[in-house]
């Protein structure tokens, strides 16, 4: 019950949120990023719960989906049509899943070869899914575990610093392409002079 | 052009170790390079003062290939740029377009051997180049007939052809841009508008135009169509007379002749840049996980380490860790003092005596 009430108040700050902008002309990613962060707050209250179907199982929910009384309605959250985040929670997990921002082909690439390569190396992580889910670029799974071991803020912050980084680090790659292959074209051609 | 070397370094070194043997050696070796270059280098001990050097290499244009030999300009070039050092043996042996006489003994005269020895490895360039070299040559040129020019095909790499079509005032070279993969096409296509950019800025106004294009150029009509289908459009340098005076020449075909190579080292060094900059961000995405984690934190403060932990842990590691258990085996470990022999003197002297219950039955005798 107090899940719910949670979720209900966070649906206000994100109303909130949507409305600023008329009020200030703030940061956008800024604020996509807050809403995001209250979000992740509110929805991450995970505790134990052993699967109900198989005995001695404990798995996350979110995954499984066996029983749709330990699953909570899935919040998306849209920055604009190429970048959203959609946040499914269950009783004993969360799902996080990003879509990166790509504006032409090299931003394409850039960001594919990006998430690709943290994918492949998701044991770092710990909390980042192997496999994206359809439709996205990149998911995390957060299971009660996780938020044992790890300081719930801490991890909320790794998540926003991610997306940040995420988009910082497209930016910077294609600024620094472009100014490699400047480089390089003007080597080539103070040959013939 | 650095990485680019004209000299073949496998020729070089064996005929550097012939020239610095004091005895005379037998040597007889086929190499072959790129697939299909073939050398073979004779020198025997009957004759040490000469070394023969065949050579076998696929022409720039199929459409010129003789049946006796390479055209009439390459052998001059040759004679030219060896002078008396090296002669050209008439007939080639067989299998071969081309047989050298190197003559040892005028080599270890000159002053600059090594230098020479690098310029009888480099045969193979000359020889490619000079057919380039020849037509660029002919840029002003009147003899070629007026009216639609059509373009030679010319064969550097068997799988990167490049066309080469004579205008009135000029020459333009079209390379069509082939990839395997999606995202090198998008790096060179890059690259491209780089290139299209910088020779159109007044600093290189001198430089050849250059152009690029998704579709065939006009030049190209009629060519058939498995020359025409690419995935990384064309690239074309207009060169006129001014491009190709005096030394700058040699310069233009061999930048023409290596582009392929020049775009796939830019292709490549890119991709690599970019891993590179993944790993360091990599790096500093765990840490900030790492951070999150109450235990190490909590180890931290309590027995201030200063040593910096491993922060990506390798699968192995962690399959021995759960194997193994190597906590829970500490902790077993330390709770038993073990002394040799404790136990039975517990059982001698230190027993506690038994009650006997009430409930329990004396044995019947």
């Amino acid at each position: 019950m107090n899940r719910y009430s949670t979720l209900r108040s966070l649906v206000r700050i994100r109303q909130l949120d949507l409305l600023l902008p008329f009020f200030s002309m703030a940061n956008p990613l800024k604020l996509y990023l807050n809403c995001i962060r209250n979000t992740l707050e509110a929805a991450m209250c995970l505790q134990n719960f052993p699967c109900q179907e198989v005995e001695r199982h404990n798995k996350p929910e979110v995954e499984l989906k066996t029983s749709p009384e330990l699953l909570l309605n899935p919040v998306l959250i849209c920055r604009n049509e190429a970048e959203k985040c959609l946040i499914e929670t269950s009783i004993n997990s969360l799902r996080i899943s990003l879509k990166v921002k790509q504006a032409d082909e090299l931003e394409n690439i850039l960001a594919k070869k990006f998430l690709r390569f943290l994918s492949m190396r998701a044991e770092a992580f710990q909390v980042l899914r192997r496999q994206p889910v359809q439709g996205y670029d990149i998911s995390f799974l957060i299971t009660n575990y996780h938020c044992e071991d790890m300081q719930k803020n801490k991890l909320i912050d790794f998540i926003v610093q991610f997306m940040e980084d995420i988009d910082k680090e497209i930016s910077e790659l294609k600024l620094s392409m472009s100014t490699r292959g400047r480089l390089v074209a003007t080597e080539f051609l103070k040959q013939f002079i | 052009m650095a990485s680019f070397e004209k000299a073949s370094p496998a020729l070089k070194e064996i005929l550097l170790k012939i020239y610095r043997s004091e005895n005379p050696i037998e040597v007889d070796h086929c190499l072959h390079e790129f697939g299909s270059v073939e050398y073979h280098i004779q020198s025997s001990a009957s004759d040490p003062q000469h070394i023969y050097l065949s050579i076998s290499t696929p022409l720039l244009s199929q459409g010129i290939l003789l049946s006796y030999g390479l055209p009439r300009y390459t052998t001059e070039l040759l004679n030219r740029t060896y002078s008396d050092v090296v002669e050209l043996e008439e007939p080639a042996r067989e299998g071969f377009q081309l047989t050298l006489r190197i003559n040892l003994g005028k080599i270890s005269k000159t002053k600059d051997a090594e230098k020479l020895i690098t310029k009888i490895s480099s045969v193979q360039a000359i020889v490619l180049s000079s057919q380039l070299k020849e037509m660029l040559k002919n840029v002003n040129s009147q003899e070629v007939s007026r009216g639609p020019y059509r373009p030679i095909k010319l064969v550097y790499h068997p799988r990167e052809p490049f066309f080469v079509v004579k205008q009135e005032a000029s020459v333009i070279t079209i390379f069509p841009i082939r990839f395997k993969e999606d995202s090198d096409v998008i790096i060179a296509t890059s690259f491209f508008q780089e290139l299209m950019d910088v020779g159109s800025s007044g600093a290189f106004a001198k430089a050849p135009p250059c152009h690029w294009s998704p579709i065939p150029p006009l030049e190209l009509r009629g060519e058939p169509i498995e020359e025409l289908s690419t995935n990384g459009g064309f690239i074309s340098f207009e060169i006129s007379s001014r491009h190709v005076e005096g030394k700058k020449l040699e310069k233009m075909v061999w930048s023409l002749l290596n582009f392929y190579a020049f775009l796939k080292y830019h292709v490549k060094s890119t991709k690599g840049f970019i891993q590179r900059r993944l790993r360091k961000r990599l790096e500093s995405l765990v840490e900030v996980l790492h951070k999150a984690s109450t235990e190490e934190d909590h180890i931290e403060k309590a027995q201030g380490r200063t040593h910096k932990r491993k922060l990506i842990t390798s699968s192995r590691f962690r399959f021995f860790r759960k194997r193994f258990n190597f906590k829970k085996k500490m902790k077993h470990f330390r709770s038993k003092i073990k002394i040799h022999g404790l136990d039975r003197f517990r059982r001698r002297w230190l027993r506690i005596p038994t009650l006997s219950s009430v409930k329990r039955y004396a044995k019947l005798r």
